[in-house]
């Protein structure tokens, strides 16, 4: 929709899209309505073994939210992604910038970086329990590479995508290879960056849950495991949701920030995950 | 006329040989001109005769394949891609065919882009940008994103950007084409007017022959490719001329039947 000139038609526009959004967000809460009574029936026909009932798992959070235990398993997972999701995504952004120098080498190294793309990353993780122990190390491991991927890929066909004529005008109008770099470069590769943090975020949480099964004590990973393990069903259903609210919470601050760096893009551009 | 400014000798390009191994023609041959300091000069040719390309060769942003270009006692390196000095340290600025203008960027950050690169920006140069914002008839606009403006202002835009830096030397790659007759009349008027302000050497790229003629103190002639100069004309018609009514001079007629002999 243009918002360009405030015209009679706008406000006519502004109007129908009102009542349009109104009828969505209605028909949201309906389906959430519908699925936590699914959830519920599902809970008494299946049995509470394997269905934990939804109003013990809300009493479950509540009450390890109170004792600290939950926002302490919660921290712990968040810690561990935010740290693998920097160093993934540092290295995602800085290795193209340095081969986009580099072309010979860009060209010798571009198969193999393709094809380790293919490696299966969790098939990884004895590995990584065998060379870097069962500290924070292997699972860092874990979540920066499947980060790296993403960002990775995004940020390399991205320098690729600029505008052969943006960097020439760039170059003659004095910008050093830093200037484009950080102006011209950037810039043009944020659409490609945000939609490959909006993979590899949630991927980061994900990576450190499936890490914290394995190796460790501490964790949303760890909680819903060791619930697991005790036959404790509704502990598990709390882990996953908090999980899952984490990652929506998370989803939800990227696109704030994609929405206040991208403002200036055109059309609506705002996909939703 | 002194010596020349720009000088361009015996210039020839062929791009690169295609994946077939046939050898690619040559687009310009045996090109050779020279402009002098203050001058307007104004080039036209049939498309394809790789008006843009020579332009880019004379901002050092492409390398010829064999000839001379020298701006003052610098040469271009020929054919050495990497060697390049694009714009020559800021002296010689380029109003292409596109825009280019930066999207995420709005009107003023626009303008502003060359002086903040160069490290030149502050209170002089920023009233400068606006000064020519006000010229352009863009001030109201300064914080509009490029797609929020016109084909014609976005034309403006551009061709501010590279005036508020101040190059000795402007190259002009058809800057007002894809513009309907109205705007395009505007925009040369403006040009004209800003160029009086400073008299920059300027080397402006047409297919248009009334816009060679109305703007010009002399006009090339390219050939079709292989390019070389069929022919000059020197522009009579005195100045300040009114863009407006540039076809009612007595010189116009004479000239454009020339100039339109040879363009083929």
């Amino acid at each position: 929709m243009t918002a360009q000139n405030g015209t009679v038609d706008d406000a006519r526009d502004d109007a129908a899209a009102w009542s349009g959004r109104c009828a969505v967000v209605l028909g949201r809460l309906a389906l959430a309505a519908l699925l936590l009574v699914a959830w519920k029936i599902g809970a008494g026909v299946a049995g509470t073994l394997y269905v934990a009932d939804p109003i013990a798992v809300v009493q479950r959070i509540v009450a390890d939210t109170l004792s600290g235990e939950l926002i302490r398993h919660t921290l712990a997972t968040l810690r561990l992604s935010a740290i693998g999701f920097a160093l993934g995504c540092g290295f995602g952004i800085a290795v193209p910038f340095a081969l986009r120098r580099l072309p010979r080498l860009t060209a010798a190294v571009e198969p193999y970086i393709m094809a380790s793309v293919g490696i299966p990353k969790y098939a990884l993780v004895p590995l990584f329990i065998l060379w870097f122990g069962i500290d924070d190390a292997p699972k860092l491991w874990l979540i920066g590479l499947l980060v790296f991927y993403v960002v990775f890929i995004a940020v390399f066909a991205g320098i690729r995508s600029v505008p052969r004529g943006l960097i020439d005008m760039a170059r003659v109008a004095g910008a050093g290879e830093a200037a484009i770099a950080r102006e011209v470069i950037w810039n043009s590769l944020l659409p490609f960056f945000f939609a490959a943090l909006k993979i590899a975020l949630p991927r980061a949480v994900s990576a450190a849950i499936i890490a914290e099964f394995l190796v460790g004590n501490e964790g949303l990973g760890y909680l819903i495991e060791s619930s697991r393990q005790n036959f404790d069903t509704t502990g598990v259903f709390a882990g996953i949701a908090v999980a899952t609210a984490l990652v929506l919470a998370i989803n939800g601050v990227l696109s704030l920030i994609d929405r206040r760096v991208n403002a200036w893009r055109p059309v609506d551009r705002h996909m939703v995950v | 006329m002194g010596e020349p400014l720009l000088e361009i000798r015996d210039l020839a390009k062929r791009f690169a040989t295609r994946a077939g191994g046939e050898a690619s023609p040559w687009v310009i041959r045996d090109l050779s001109f020279a402009v002098a300091d203050g001058e307007f000069l104004t080039i036209i040719g049939p498309s394809g005769a790789g008006k843009t390309t020579l332009l880019n060769m004379i901002a050092q942003i492409d390398a010829a394949t064999a000839g001379e270009v020298r701006f003052g006692s610098e040469t271009a390196p020929i054919g050495d891609p990497k060697a390049l000095r694009p714009g020559l340290a800021c002296r010689i600025g380029y109003v292409t065919q596109d825009d280019h203008l930066l999207p995420w960027r709005t009107t003023l950050q626009n303008v502003l882009f060359p002086l903040s690169v160069q490290g030149r920006l502050n209170a002089e140069t920023r009233a400068r940008a606006e000064m020519l914002i006000r010229t352009v008839g863009l001030n109201g606009f300064e914080h509009h994103y490029p797609h929020e403006l016109s084909g014609g202002m976005r034309k403006r835009a551009a061709l501010i950007r590279t005036l508020v830096y101040d190059p000795p030397v402007i190259l002009m790659d058809e800057p007002f084409g894809a513009l309907d007759a109205q705007t395009r009349t505007q925009l040369q008027a403006d040009l004209l007017r800003l160029w009086n302000l400073g008299r920059k050497t300027i080397i402006f790229v047409t297919h248009d022959i009334g816009e060679a003629i109305a703007l010009g103190d002399r006009t090339l002639v390219l050939s079709r490719p292989p390019s070389r100069v069929a022919g000059e004309h020197a522009i009579t018609i005195p100045r300040p001329r009114e863009v407006r009514d540039i076809m009612s001079h007595p010189d116009f007629a004479p000239l454009y039947q020339r100039i339109r002999a040879q363009v083929q």
